[in-house]
C-alpha cells in the first residue's frame, strides 16, 4: 500500500492499476469459485406420508366439489377445483338451472377471499364500541349474547342481507319465536322495489325470474343486467343465445338500453338511448300508456313502442329504478305485453328479497330508542346506508348490537360483539334462488377459521347444538319425510345425489293465481337548477356494493366501460367537463348540502350532460391494507396511500331521508388538485401511434362489425392473408401439426366484457397483482384483456368489446427474435412460452403485434401470504425478469391427455367461465369440431391477418344494426 | 495500491478454496442428484418388500397410476400388514416355540426397526393404541426432487406403460433407496426422442406409443 499523503487521491488508469482484463480475470475467478462451492446438495425436503389411506384423495390428484357462489343473491353452481384439500379454481357449474356453466367475475374471485388471513378467527368482544375486539371463546360471547337477548326479549331485531336459504328461514322463524324477534333484510340496489312493486301489482313480494332467452324484444331502463344487475350470469348467457348471428334470424333479438350513465349493458345494446337521470319514472310512465295506445311525445318511445307490441309475450322491459312506483308502471307494460308467464315468471321468482321500507323503519325505530338489540348478519349497513353515519347512529341508540361479519367492519365499528361469518367455500348451506330450484352448497376445505354462518349462530342462541352440516341436513330430512323413518335411507341417498349435482328441485310452493291491479303514479322528479347536476350511485361489475373490497383481483380488475382499475370516480359528460375546465384525472369535489366528497374526475363518453355519476362499494374500512400491494422499489408509490383507503365512499353522499328515486341534486367543482386514474384502455394498444404511423395514423380493423344482413354473405375477410402477399410466404412451412391443432374462436356480437374470463385466468394461472402504481407504468400483468372498442356518436354511444390473448401465430413474430429460444412453437401449434430459458431480452414483446406478451418487472409477492394457497399449483411460478403470456392453458391440455383425452376437448379458464359462451377452443385439424367449424363462419376473421403471422386466434364480426342513432328526451 | 498480481493471487486462493470445500462434499453439477441415498427416519428395505417378498411398487405408492404424484403410503397401509408382522420371522418363530413349550400365548415382540413405525401410528409395544402416543405422520426424507418448473406426470407414464424401474432403477435391490438416474432434462429428453423415434433405448410398450405421441416440445414438462 502506498503512505498516506495529502493529495486527493486519482483513480489510477492503465497502466499503473487494476487493468480492466485483470480485474475481469479475478472476477471470473472469484465466480468460478463461488459457483462451485454452491455445488452442494439442495435442502433436504421432506415428504409426509398420510396417517389413514382412507381420509387421503391422492396427492396430486385434482377433484371437484359441486357447491354454491355465496357472493350474491343470485346463487350460481360452482364446481370447485381441489388440489391436496384446498381449493384453488373455481368454475361454473355445467347443468345448473341459474348459471349452467358460466361464472362471473366476482364468483371466480371468491378463492382468493377464503384465503384471506384478514378475516376474524374467533369472535370477539368490544368493551368499548369501535375499540380492540378482545378475543373470546367461543361459549363467552354465545352465554352473553343470549342474556342480552333474553333481557331484550320483544324489542331485538334482526337485520340481514337477502336471505334466500329455506334452512336459515326455518332458523330465522324459531330465533324470532325464541326472542320476539324481527326480521328485517337489505338489499343494495332496486330488488326491493321489484319486490314492492310485484306486491302491489301480483300480490306475490318477489323478484321474477326475467327470461332473455325468450325476449326477442328488451328495453332495459337503466339495469346493468349483464354487468352487475340481479343474476348478470343467468341474464348473460339467455341474452347471447338470442344475439344476431348466434341464432336464426327470426328468433334475433334486439336490445334497447335508456339510461344517463354508460353500463356495460348499454354499451352493447342495439339502440342505447340516452336520458337524464330525472327523466327515468317519465319516460317508462310514457312508454306505458303509448303502449296502453295514447300517443307518445317522444319520437323514441314512439318507436320502442311499436316494437314491443309486435313482439307481444315475447319482449321484456325492466328498470333499475329504486322507486317502487316505477317498478309497478314496468310491471304494467309487461302485463300489457303479456309477457308474465313468458318472459317474466313470477312462479319461478326469488322469495327472500330485502325491504328498503322495513329497513327506513328500523332506522326510525332505532333512533327512536325502540329497538334493544340488534343482530346483523350479511351485511354491512355501516357502509352502504346512505348517509355519513347513517347507521352508527341509529346503532349508538341500541343497547347491544352484535355483527356476524368476515372482519372487523364499518358496522362492526358500532357493535359489542363479532361473530365471524364463515366463508361460502368452507361452510354448509343451501339457497333457493328461484321458487323450485334449491342449490346446495358445501365445504371445499377444512374450515381456516373459527366462524360460523347466520344459521348456526341462531341454532347456537337458540340452545341448539348441532354442526352445520346436520343443520342443513336435518332440515331437508324433515321438510321431506316428515320425520318418518322409514324413508330415512331414500332421502340420505337422494341428498348426497343432489349434493354432488349441486342443486335438487324442490316442491315449489305458494299462491300462482295473481290478481293484477293498476300501477301507482310516479312522483315527479326535482330537475336540478343549471351549474347542478344529478347524482346517479351505480355498482361496477367488479366491486359491486362493496363486500368484495378487500379482494385483489377484483380491485384490480378494469372496469368493463371505463376500464380504471383501484379507485372509483366522478364520471362526467364530454360537455359537462369542458365546461367545468375539467380534465380526466382532476380532482372534484361534490356537495349535497353539508355533505361533499372529493374524487378524481372521468370523461365518459356517451353519459347525459346533466348527470355525475360515482360508483358504490368503495372507501371501504380496512382497504388501506393495500398500500404494501405490489413491488417496493426506488421509485414505487403505495396504491393507497397511508391512512387512505381505496375510493371513496358514495354512499355517504346521499341523503338519508330521501324517497326512493328522487334526484339527488348536486354541486360539482373543481379542486385545482389532481389524481392520476389508472386506465389500461390505451396500454398495450394495437393501434400504431400517430406519430409513428404513415399518413396521420393508420387505423387497424381490429373489431369488425357487419350488419345483420352481411351475415352469411359477407365475403370470408381473409382475403388479403394470401392476397395481399401474393402468395408469397418468407416463413417456411415447418409447423406440421400432426396430432391436434389448438385454436381458439372468440364472438364478438356474444361478449358483453363482462370480464369474468380476465379473473379466471389470473386464477387459472397464478397471475399477479401489481397495484395503481404498475398498472399506471402499463406494467399490468393480466394475460387475456379486453379492449374496448367505441362505436356511434355520444348520442347513442356503443362499443364492441375484444378479449386479446396471446394469439399463438404459426408464423409467430416473437419467436424470430428471442435469442435463447425461450419462445418456441410446439407441434400441436402452441407457441410456448420457456420461463427457466428466458434471459428478459423483452424482444418478444416488443415484436409482438398483439402486445399479448407481459413482463415481470419482479418478484410479486402477494400482499398477503396465506393467500399463496390459490396458487395453480399446475403452473410454474414465474420469477423477476421472464416474460409470460397466454399459454392457451396448456396445463389443461397436458391434464386432458393425463386422462386419456376424456370428454371431449379440454376447456381453457377462460371459456369454461364465460357466460355468454362466446370463447371455443379445440383442435383446429380436426374439420368436425365446434372451434374448426367456426374458424370458417362468414364472421370469422383473423385480428390483423394482414401481417401474415398466421394466429390460431380467430374472431367472429360483432353484429350491429345500423338504424338510427340514439335519440334523447 | 492494490496490484493486478495480488488480485490474481487473491482469485487464485479463492478458487483453491473453493475447490478445497467442493472436495470435501463430493461436488456435482448443481440440481444434479444422482447417488443420493439418504438416511430415513424409518429403516425400511425396498429389497426385502420390493424384491424378496415381490410386493407390486402400486400397492404402497398408489398415486403412481392416477396422480401426478406417487406419493408414499400412509401409515395404515403399513399397518395392514404390520399389525400382524412385527418382528422378524425367526424371531415370532422362536417366541412361538419358546411360548408353545411353556404352554402360554406367545408374547407380542416389536422389532426396533419397526418402533418408528408403530411410534407413527400412536400404537405402543403391544400393538394396541397408546394414549400417551399421538399419532403422527412420518416425514420421510425425498429422495427424487424435481425443480418445480418441471411437470412430470406419474400418472402419464405409469398409466402408459413405463416400468418405475426406467426411472427409478433396479429399487428392488435396494437396501435403501437411492436415485439411481441424474434426472436431469437431458436424460428426460433422451428417452422421449428414443421412444417417439421408436429408435434404441425403448421403454414404451408398442400401442402406448401410438397411443399418445411421445412429446419433446417443451410445454409437454415446462409450463
Amino acid at each position: 500500500m502506498s503512505e498516506r499523503s495529502d493529495e486527493p487521491m486519482v483513480l489510477p488508469l492503465e497502466p499503473s492499476g487494476v487493468s480492466r482484463r485483470s480485474f475481469l480475470r479475478a472476477a471470473g475467478y472469484g465466480a468460478t469459485a463461488a459457483a462451485l462451492a454452491a455445488c452442494t446438495r439442495a435442502p433436504e425436503r421432506a415428504i409426509v406420508s398420510g396417517l389413514s389411506r382412507g381420509d387421503v384423495v391422492a396427492p396430486g390428484r385434482p377433484y371437484f366439489i359441486a357447491t354454491t357462489c355465496g357472493a350474491c343473491p343470485a346463487a350460481c353452481g360452482v364446481l370447485a377445483r381441489c388440489v391436496d384439500g384446498r381449493p384453488v379454481k373455481l368454475e361454473g357449474l355445467p347443468g345448473h338451472p341459474v348459471s349452467d356453466g358460466g361464472l362471473c367475475a366476482v364468483g371466480q374471485a371468491q378463492v382468493l377471499s377464503l384465503y384471506d388471513s384478514h378475516r376474524t378467527d374467533g369472535a370477539r368482544t368490544f368493551a368499548v364500541r369501535g375499540g380492540e375486539g378482545a378475543p373470546a371463546a367461543w361459549d363467552a360471547p354465545d352465554a352473553a349474547i343470549r342474556a342480552r337477548l333474553d333481557a331484550a326479549n320483544g324489542k331485538v331485531v334482526l337485520l340481514t342481507g337477502p336471505v334466500t336459504s329455506p334452512s336459515t328461514l326455518a332458523w330465522i322463524a324459531k330465533f324470532r319465536g325464541a326472542f320476539g324477534a324481527e326480521h328485517v333484510m337489505y338489499e343494495p340496489g332496486c330488488a326491493s322495489a321489484v319486490a314492492d312493486a310485484h306486491a302491489a301489482t301480483h300480490g306475490l313480494r318477489v323478484v321474477p325470474r326475467f327470461d332473455f332467452s325468450r325476449a326477442r324484444v328488451v328495453a332495459s331502463f337503466g339495469a346493468d343486467f349483464l354487468g352487475a344487475w340481479l343474476s348478470p350470469v343467468e341474464h348473460a348467457r339467455d341474452w347471447s343465445a338470442l344475439r344476431p348471428g348466434r341464432t336464426a334470424p327470426e328468433r334475433v333479438s334486439k336490445h334497447w338500453q335508456i339510461e344517463s350513465r354508460v353500463s356495460t349493458t348499454g354499451l352493447r345494446a342495439d339502440r342505447r338511448v340516452r336520458i337524464a337521470p330525472w327523466e327515468a319514472a317519465g319516460a317508462v310512465t310514457e312508454l306505458a300508456g303509448a303502449v296502453a295506445g295514447n300517443a307518445p311525445t317522444t319520437p323514441w318511445i314512439a318507436e320502442l313502442a311499436a316494437e314491443l307490441l309486435s313482439a307481444r309475450g315475447a319482449s321484456l322491459v325492466i328498470s333499475d329504478d329504486p322507486d317502487p312506483a316505477v317498478q309497478s308502471q314496468v310491471n304494467a307494460l309487461n302485463v300489457a305485453l303479456e309477457n308474465y308467464g313468458a318472459t317474466v315468471r313470477l312462479e319461478e321468482g326469488r322469495d327472500g328479497v330485502g325491504s328498503a321500507t322495513a329497513v327506513r323503519a328500523l332506522l326510525a325505530r332505532m333512533k327512536a330508542g325502540e329497538v334493544a338489540a340488534l343482530v346483523v348478519a350479511g351485511c354491512n349497513p355501516g357502509h352502504a346506508f346512505p348517509g355519513a353515519d347513517g347507521f352508527a347512529a341509529a346503532a349508538a341508540k341500541v343497547g347491544t348490537v352484535a355483527v356476524i361479519a368476515p372482519m372487523p367492519d364499518e358496522t362492526t365499528a358500532a357493535a359489542d360483539f363479532l361473530v365471524p361469518e364463515a366463508h361460502a367455500l368452507e361452510s354448509w348451506d343451501d339457497a333457493m334462488p328461484a321458487r323450485g330450484v334449491v342449490s346446495l352448497r358445501q365445504p371445499a376445505i377444512v374450515p381456516l377459521r373459527a366462524a360460523r354462518t347466520l344459521r348456526e349462530c341462531l341454532a347456537r342462541w337458540c340452545g341448539d347444538s348441532r354442526k352445520e352440516g346436520a343443520l342443513v341436513r336435518d332440515h331437508w330430512r324433515d321438510e321431506t319425510d316428515g320425520g318418518r323413518t322409514s324413508l330415512a335411507g331414500a332421502f340420505e341417498r337422494a341428498f348426497d345425489a343432489a349434493l354432488e349435482r349441486g342443486h335438487f328441485e324442490a316442491r315449489a310452493g305458494g299462491p300462482w293465481k295473481t290478481r293484477v291491479t293498476g300501477p301507482q303514479i310516479p312522483a315527479a322528479r326535482a330537475r336540478p337548477d343549471a351549474g347542478h347536476l344529478a347524482f346517479v350511485a351505480y355498482e361496477k361489475t367488479a366491486l359491486r356494493d362493496g363486500a368484495q373490497a378487500h379482494n385483489a383481483w377484483l380491485q384490480e380488475l378494469p372496469d368493463p366501460v371505463s376500464k380504471c382499475v383501484w379507485d372509483n370516480y366522478a364520471c362526467l359528460s364530454p360537455d359537462t367537463a369542458k365546461a367545468m375546465g375539467v380534465e380526466t384525472g382532476d380532482v372534484v369535489r361534490i356537495t349535497v348540502g353539508a355533505a361533499s366528497v372529493e374524487l378524481p374526475a372521468l370523461v365518459q363518453r356517451g353519459q347525459h350532460d346533466g348527470a355525475v355519476a360515482v360508483a358504490l362499494g368503495y372507501g371501504r374500512m380496512g382497504t388501506g391494507r393495500f398500500s404494501d400491494v405490489g413491488p417496493e422499489w426506488l421509485e414505487s408509490r403505495p396504491t393507497v396511500a397511508p391512512g387512505g383507503l381505496v375510493g371513496v365512499n358514495a354512499a355517504a353522499l346521499l341523503p338519508a331521508d330521501r324517497e326512493p328515486g328522487a334526484t339527488v341534486v348536486v354541486r360539482v367543482e373543481r379542486t385545482g388538485a389532481k389524481r392520476a386514474l389508472a386506465c389500461t384502455q390505451d396500454h398495450h394498444t394495437l393501434h400504431v401511434p400517430a406519430h409513428l404511423a404513415p399518413h396521420h395514423g393508420e387505423v387497424r380493423d381490429a373489431v369488425r362489425t357487419i350488419a345483420p344482413g352481411e351475415i352469411g354473405r359477407a365475403a370470408k375477410p381473409e382475403a388479403h392473408a394470401g392476397g395481399a402477399h401474393g402468395g408469397v410466404d418468407l416463413w417456411p412451412a415447418d409447423h406440421a401439426a400432426t396430432g391436434p391443432k389448438w385454436g381458439m374462436v372468440v364472438d364478438l356480437a356474444a361478449c358483453s366484457g363482462c370480464s369474468a374470463c380476465v379473473v379466471a385466468c389470473q386464477a387459472e394461472n397464478s397471475v399477479p397483482v401489481v397495484g395503481k402504481d404498475e398498472v399506471l407504468r402499463h406494467r399490468e400483468m393480466h394475460w387475456i384483456r379486453i379492449d374496448r372498442y367505441y362505436d356511434g356518436p355520444d348520442d347513442g354511444l356503443s362499443a364492441s368489446q375484444q378479449p386479446m390473448m396471446c394469439q399463438h401465430c404459426a408464423n409467430a413474430p416473437c419467436e424470430t427474435v428471442c435469442p435463447v429460444l425461450a419462445t418456441v412453437h410446439s407441434s400441436d401449434g402452441l407457441n410456448q412460452q420457456v420461463y427457466n430459458r428466458c434471459v428478459g431480452t423483452r424482444y418478444c414483446a416488443n415484436n409482438c403485434p398483439y402486445k399479448v406478451r407481459r413482463f415481470n418487472w419482479f418478484d410479486y409477492p402477494r400482499e398477503d401470504a396465506l393467500q399463496n394457497l390459490a396458487l395453480n399449483p399446475d403452473v410454474t411460478v414465474r420469477t423477476r425478469g421472464v416474460m409470460e403470456k397466454c399459454s392457451l392453458c396448456v396445463q389443461r391440455i397436458q391434464e386432458w391427455r393425463n386422462d386419456g383425452r376424456a370428454g371431449g376437448p379440454p376447456m381453457t379458464a377462460c371459456q369454461q367461465s364465460c357466460p355468454a359462451g362466446a370463447i371455443v377452443f379445440g383442435d383446429l385439424n380436426d374439420p368436425e369440431s365446434r372451434v374448426a367449424k367456426l374458424a370458417r363462419d362468414g364472421r370469422a376473421y383473423q385480428v390483423l391477418g394482414e401481417l401474415n403471422v398466421k394466429p390460431v386466434v380467430s374472431y367472429l364480426a360483432d353484429v350491429r344494426r345500423k338504424d338510427g342513432g340514439g335519440g334523447t328526451r | 495500491m492494490l496490484r493486478a498480481s495480488s488480485l490474481t493471487a487473491g482469485g487464485a486462493v479463492l478458487l483453491l478454496g473453493g475447490a478445497a470445500v467442493v472436495g470435501e462434499l463430493n461436488w456435482r453439477l448443481p440440481g444434479r442428484n444422482q447417488g443420493y441415498e439418504p438416511v430415513q427416519p424409518v429403516e425400511y428395505s425396498h429389497r426385502l418388500h420390493a424384491g424378496e417378498l415381490r410386493i407390486d411398487c402400486l400397492f404402497c405408492h398408489t398415486g403412481a397410476e392416477t396422480s401426478r404424484r406417487a406419493g408414499v403410503p400412509a401409515v395404515s397401509t403399513c399397518m395392514s400388514c404390520h399389525a400382524t408382522v412385527t418382528a422378524g420371522w425367526d424371531v415370532m418363530l422362536a417366541e412361538k416355540q419358546a411360548a408353545l413349550a411353556e404352554s402360554r400365548d406367545p408374547k407380542r415382540i416389536v422389532s426396533d426397526r419397526l418402533r418408528p413405525l408403530f411410534d407413527a401410528a400412536g400404537l405402543g409395544a403391544d400393538g394396541k393404541p397408546d394414549p400417551s402416543k399421538t399419532p403422527k405422520p412420518v416425514e420421510w426424507v425425498r429422495v427424487h426432487a424435481l425443480p418445480s418448473h418441471a411437470a412430470f406426470s406419474h400418472e402419464r407414464h405409469v398409466g402408459r406403460g413405463v416400468p418405475c424401474q426406467a426411472c427409478h432403477g433396479p429399487v428392488e435391490t435396494m437396501e435403501r433407496v437411492r436415485q439411481h438416474a441424474p434426472l436431469t432434462m437431458g436424460w428426460c429428453v433422451e428417452c422421449h426422442r428414443a421412444n417417439a423415434a421408436a429408435g434404441p433405448g425403448l421403454v414404451l410398450p408398442p400401442a402406448a406409443r401410438a397411443a399418445d405421441h411421445v412429446s419433446t416440445d417443451c410445454a409437454a414438462c415446462h409450463y
